[in-house]
């Protein structure tokens, strides 16, 4: 009796064990996320900002470059023009509006995250989130599979063959 | 257990599908077809106000009620030189035509280059430089040579990206007379 309920204290406790390393595991992601998210500055500079935006835009005369890469003439222009809207109070999101408008979407370096440019952006989250889902299921499925006991068939036969081997 | 499989399996066979469906939908569509058009086809034409390398201005207030052919172009691009023919031959036969005019906006040339060729081209229509690329920025051009016609009241009626041909020019500046 004492025995039996020892075992179940020691299961109990292992439980707990992996729950407390399971949120653990977790604390610890997310604060390297947070970590690695939080902004560490004040705030941003007119010239870094102006290089921040210009990286999203294509350089429209060159190939594989943006705007802030570019040393072309109209580059030049692009980084002047962005530079003098965030100076007069323009948001980033007026400011691709305008580019988009005089360019076409495909002046974004990166696709945007509506129309055919969500996939982009949501594939991978799915094919995660799924990933995760399907190794879930695996898990609980294992996990519930029922123990195999050999039979009184298999027992006769082991025995057999172990007096078999004495003789 | 079973009928657990089976949820999960519609579920992903739902999302395939439908992400199936949206590639089928946009695979055929070039994501960079926009560079191959002008936007500004059918919207007012950008402003300008630029030096002419005579030392005199040029504006598009300036020239507003003309049927105006705007070629951007410089004098180390390959394809401008190929055009130049025609440039010159429409505008031989058009410069009398006060309702039209033709100006050149430099792109990405210094002023000496540019004065060297237009003196060796003989180039005789109105050449503008566009300190900054603004001109070039406002135009949303992408490279050289780039021709916009624009009508009378100001509405960027045609464009045409690489070199013209004489009955290019004259089916845009058509168009832009139509529109008025």
């Amino acid at each position: 009796m004492e025995l039996k309920s020892s075992a179940s204290a020691d299961r109990i406790q292992s439980k707990s064990r992996v729950r407390i390393s399971w949120i653990v595991l977790a604390v610890v992601l997310l604060g390297a996320f947070a970590f690695a998210l939080w902004p560490r500055s004040g705030p941003e500079s007119i010239a870094s900002h102006t290089a921040r935006l210009s990286r999203e835009f294509r350089c429209v005369d060159c190939e594989g470059l943006s705007v802030a890469e570019s040393a072309t003439a109209s580059a030049r222009a692009a980084r002047a023009d962005i530079r003098s809207r965030i100076t007069d109070g323009e948001s980033d999101a007026e400011i691709r509006a305008i580019f988009i408008d005089r360019y076409g979407e495909s002046v974004l370096l990166k696709p945007r995250g509506d129309g055919i440019g969500i996939i982009v952006w949501a594939l991978p989250i799915l094919l995660v989130i799924l990933g995760g889902a399907g190794l879930g299921f695996a898990f609980a499925r294992w996990r519930h599979q029922p123990r195999l006991d050999a039979s009184a068939e298999d027992e006769s036969l082991v025995a057999k063959e172990r007096d078999g081997s004495n003789e | 257990m079973k009928s657990r499989v089976r949820v999960v399996a519609i579920i992903v066979a739902v999302v395939v599908a439908a992400l199936a469906v949206v590639l089928a939908i946009n695979v055929g569509r070039d994501p960079r077809a926009d560079a191959n058009r002008s936007r500004l086809l059918g919207r007012d034409a950008p402003a300008f106000d630029l030096p002419l390398l005579n030392g005199d201005r040029t504006s598009s207030e300036g020239l507003a009620g003309k049927t105006i052919v705007i070629n951007f172009w410089n004098s180390w691009c390959i394809p401008c030189r190929q055009e130049h023919q025609a440039l010159v031959d429409w505008w031989s036969a058009n410069k009398d035509d006060s309702a039209l005019t033709m100006l050149g906006i430099v792109r990405e040339d210094t002023k000496s280059a540019t004065q060297n060729y237009v003196e060796r081209e003989g180039v005789t229509w109105p050449i503008a430089m566009d300190p900054g690329s603004k001109a070039a920025l406002a135009f949303g051009t992408r490279g050289q040579p780039e021709t916009y016609v624009i009508s009378p009241s100001g509405v960027v009626v045609a464009s045409q990206y690489g070199p013209v041909t004489v009955a290019n020019i004259n089916e845009m500046v058509g168009a832009a007379r139509r529109v008025g």
